[in-house]
């Protein structure tokens, strides 16, 4: 466990180091200030249903900002350690693979959860320049953050397992993204394609789609079908991609 | 401190290391000798518990490298070819990390990576950017790198690589240096090295093992002749005279501008020293001497030759393999 919490505050520390965390934490700052303020006015056309967290999550700025954060977290990874030839002086010291995977994805979410923290002032910010008329609603703010940190480390663990298949950044970012996009894709599909086809396949594809989590989460409703599903699918990725790591040293 | 038995390792259909056996004693400074893809890289990282071997065993320290990689790699200190290092760290802050990640902790870590950094005199360097060093400074990170930790066994691979002949001379001192407390096992192609630093020498060519011996001997038992430089005065005939001499395989006459003088050239065939020969004959002949010089093969002579000849194995001397 030692050795784990050694190479997680290396891997902490080249995050911080680099310029990569600032300009994907300045991206989605600017973006969420745009998915907030599509909220706000949303609010004040007419009475909505939703409160400004749903609305906030439902901005398509709210997306755009959210499939770029992956690829830009995790490419690095282990892309980067096997061009440089780290790898080899890394597995030369007595570190097990687990060890160096789980401190890598561990860094990746610490980072990711700090991308959220300036959008939690956006919400209290308007409550206090409207002196509380703006509702928060509690329920809806700990749906909302519980998922995007859950999200999260499923599309991270993907881009985990795709930096670990390349020494190529660029490589490892265009299948990460392309992994999660197309994750996403299977909810929007749904949305398209409507009620044409069979029920029971729309509540399959439910069961995956990110659009109808984000949907039900930032209404204040906590399903633990999703969270289930997220975090045995990271757990899945990460698996794969100690596979991969381990396979140097199983490989003939 | 390093027993090999019969690795092989292929990738993908090519075979980098083919069945070779050797030994390292404790305190022993061995020399990996071969030229390029000889597998003398390959050979390091099995070694080093970073990959496994197709087939073989092979123990360091009394651990298996496969069975027991983290004991092995424990024990080891490990400096992979071209030095590859986190390049957004800085000097001291990755030696403190890899001394953390080897098991050093506190005070002691402290006081050890000081140390090292001391020994391969990165002192003055230990707050600048890796990535901002030049190759000779990665280098010697690297090293201190392998030291940290105390090793029973370092294993470097062409530890010279790239460097100056000024900073190649500290880095044999120190290899001499660290040899009470270590065992070395390090790979290079330069020949000069390997005589200058070894106590013995692997010499590996196509994945085998052409020669094991030290250096001394590796040339005195080679089949290349050693030449004998002769200028002498005298009358008529010298080369015959020189070339009937047992053992003298050839002789080649030089021209020389000094007049009386003449320059001879002779090779001799190897394990014969006629140099008390040449002198008895010039005596009765009544010549006159004033230079004789024996020029002995050096281990580029045996390199070359054995890499030559690899194709053929009958070709090579049986004592030398």
């Amino acid at each position: 466990m030692r050795i784990f919490w050694i190479l997680l505050k290396k891997e902490l520390h080249s995050f911080f180091v680099s310029p990569v965390a600032y300009v994907v934490l300045a991206l989605v700052m600017v973006l969420n200030g745009f998915a907030f303020r599509a909220a706000l006015s949303v609010l004040e056309s007419a009475p909505s249903e939703g409160s400004i967290v749903s609305w906030t999550f439902h901005a398509m700025w709210f997306w755009l900002s959210y499939f770029f954060i992956f690829p830009l977290l995790t490419m690095r990874l282990f892309a980067e350690e096997k061009k440089l030839g780290t790898l080899e002086t890394l597995f030369t010291a007595p570190v097990r693979a687990w060890q160096v995977v789980g401190s890598k994805y561990l860094a990746s979410v610490i980072v990711y959860c700090v991308l959220w923290l300036p959008s939690l002032f956006n919400f209290k910010f308007s409550s206090w320049i409207s002196a509380g008329q703006v509702e928060v609603p509690a329920g809806a703010m700990q749906g909302a953050y519980l998922i995007l940190v859950v999200m999260g480390m499923f599309n991270l663990a993907v881009g985990c397992f795709a930096s670990s298949l390349t020494s190529n950044q660029i490589v490892a970012a265009i299948i990460s993204f392309t992994l999660s996009l197309m994750h996403f894709l299977l909810g929007i599909f749904i949305m398209v394609v409507g009620r044409k086809i069979s029920d029971s396949i729309v509540d399959v594809v439910n069961y995956f789609a990110a659009t109808e989590h984000i949907r039900i989460f930032t209404a204040g409703l906590i399903d633990s079908r999703p969270l289930a599903y997220y975090l045995s699918m990271s757990l899945l990725f990460l698996t794969f991609t100690h596979h991969i790591v381990e396979f140097r040293r199983w490989r003939p | 401190m390093i027993d090999v038995q019969n690795l092989t390792k292929q990738y993908a259909g090519r075979t980098a290391v083919n069945n070779i056996s050797f030994q390292v004693e404790p305190g022993e400074i061995v020399g990996f000798l071969g030229p390029n893809g000889a597998g003398k890289s390959t050979t390091m990282r099995i070694l080093s518990g970073y990959m496994p071997a197709t087939s073989g065993r092979a123990q360091v320290a009394g651990f298996d490298v496969f069975q027991q990689s983290l004991d092995v790699r424990r024990s080891v200190g490990y400096m992979p070819e071209m030095a590859p290092l986190y390049t957004d760290m800085k000097v001291k802050e990755y030696l403190r990390f890899r001394a953390e990640l080897k098991g050093l902790g506190g005070l002691a870590m402290r006081k050890r990576v000081g140390e090292v950094m001391e020994l391969t005199g990165i002192n003055d360097m230990r707050r600048r950017l890796i990535g901002n060093l030049s190759k000779g400074y990665r280098q010697r990170v690297a090293l201190a790198d392998a030291l940290v930790h105390r090793p029973k066994l370092l294993i470097l691979d062409e530890p010279t690589n790239g460097l100056d002949p000024v900073q190649i001379r500290q880095v044999r001192d120190l290899l001499r240096n660290l040899k009470s407390k270590h065992t070395v096992l390090l790979s290079t192609h330069i020949l000069h090295e390997v005589e200058q630093t070894c106590d013995r020498v692997v010499m590996i060519h196509q994945g085998r093992i052409r020669a094991n011996d030290t250096p001394e001997n590796l040339t005195s038992q080679l089949r290349s002749t050693t030449l004998l430089h002769l200028e002498l005065e005298g009358v008529g005939n010298l080369a015959e005279k020189l070339a009937a001499l047992p053992g003298v395989r050839k002789t080649n006459e030089e021209k020389l501008l000094v007049h009386p003088w003449r320059r001879f050239t002779l090779r001799v065939e190897p394990g014969h020293d006629v140099r008390d020969a040449v002198l008895d004959l010039a005596l009765r002949q009544k010549w006159r001497v004033r230079e004789m010089h024996r020029q002995l093969p050096t281990l580029e002579d045996v390199f070359v030759e054995l890499s030559m000849n690899a194709g053929i194995p009958g070709d090579i001397p049986t004592h030398v393999l």
